[in-house]
């Protein structure tokens, strides 16, 4: 999977490797700002109250 | 039939490693969530619990400082606090003195994320009735991460506009019996009431009210006036003043909530003590 995301990387190895790290950091990204707040609500020990 | 085979095993390859990636990508990303319940939502929490600490201390100092002549208010009744809006100050000593945090009105999880959270509908600090706040226990500064470490006679100070309200653990389930002996062990206890009444049945309506309780989550009346007594037994004077902490139990899960009971034991107006510091030597915690 990773080996052919980086076959299909265009350019040489440094914009490769550029765009590769741009690429960490988007997913990343929208992980702790979308995802995790999504998510995390869900979880049992939010339950404080009664 | 030799490069057919070879096609096969490096198809077969290819699969295995593709999973291979995608679980090590999956546990990275769990790890990443943990990173984030634990320490991202702290970091946001501490952030908006600045800014509530800062509105807080304006609304108190503000009006005051415009009317510095004005005589002494008479007794004004505590108006009912807007939902979130951070209306008074949690302080537990014995988690150090830096423990500190705004209560915001409501117990949604809006009001949580910002700080504990005051039961909309139970007494405000002070009063008589019992005084509702849950906090989390785990990730969003986890305000309530130790109330299974605190003893009987530990400190919990409310603090309003105008006063510090100074309530101490009730006696732990196997120290009521014979609290009065126990209680000397140490003269912070001196005035912390067992509550019971050795002359009523099941001794008084305050028979299961002690300093800490595991409990299922439909035991909303554990915030009642009279806890556990939902048919609430007397009149709001004869009522104890207390406060009653909630969070979850276990630690990581809900199938329960752990409760903490105090009562109230001192009133020291801010006049009197200025500060939190000074108040934590009149009230004989170590500072």
């Amino acid at each position: 999977m990773y080996g052919w995301i980086w076959r299909h990387l265009p350019g040489p190895l440094v914009v490769r490797l550029f765009t590769a790290i741009a690429l960490i950091i988007t997913i990343v990204a929208v992980l702790l700002f979308v995802v995790f707040p999504w998510l995390e609500p869900q979880l049992p020990f939010n339950d404080v109250s009664v | 039939m030799g490069s057919r085979q070879r096609q096969r095993t490096s198809a077969l390859v290819v699969v295995v490693r593709t999973f291979g990636e995608l679980m090590i990508t999956l546990g990275i990303v769990v790890l990443l969530f943990v990173v984030y319940t634990l320490y991202v939502t702290d970091v946001i929490a501490a952030k908006k619990q600045d800014s509530i600490n800062d509105e807080l201390e304006q609304s108190w100092t503000g009006p005051v400082a415009e009317q510095p002549s004005q005589p002494k208010k008479q007794a004004k009744r505590p108006a009912k606090p807007q939902q979130g809006s951070g209306f008074a100050r949690i302080y537990i000593p014995s988690f150090g003195t830096d423990f500190q945090f705004v209560i915001v009105e409501g117990v949604g999880s809006d009001e949580l994320e910002v700080g504990p959270g005051h039961y909309p509908d139970t007494a405000l600090p002070g009063q008589p009735g019992n005084v509702g706040i849950a906090g989390h226990r785990i990730g969003k500064g986890a305000p309530f991460n130790d109330l299974d470490k605190l003893n009987s006679c530990d400190a919990i100070v409310l603090e309003t506009e105008t006063d510090f309200f100074v309530y101490r653990v009730m006696p732990m389930p196997e120290e009521v019996a014979d609290w009065n002996t126990v209680k000397r062990r140490d003269p912070r206890c001196a005035r912390v009431p067992s509550l019971r009444q050795p002359n009523q049945p099941e001794g008084g309506p305050y028979s299961r009210t002690v300093g800490r309780r595991i409990v299922t989550p439909d035991r909303g009346d554990a915030v009642a006036p009279v806890p556990y007594r939902p048919d609430n037994p007397l009149p709001k004077a004869q009522q104890a003043s207390l406060v009653t902490l909630t969070t979850c139990h276990p630690e990581y899960g809900n199938s329960e909530r752990m409760i903490v009971h105090g009562a109230l034991v001192n009133q020291v107006p801010k006049q009197q003590a200025g500060s939190y510091q000074t108040l934590l030597g009149m009230i004989g915690e170590p500072v």
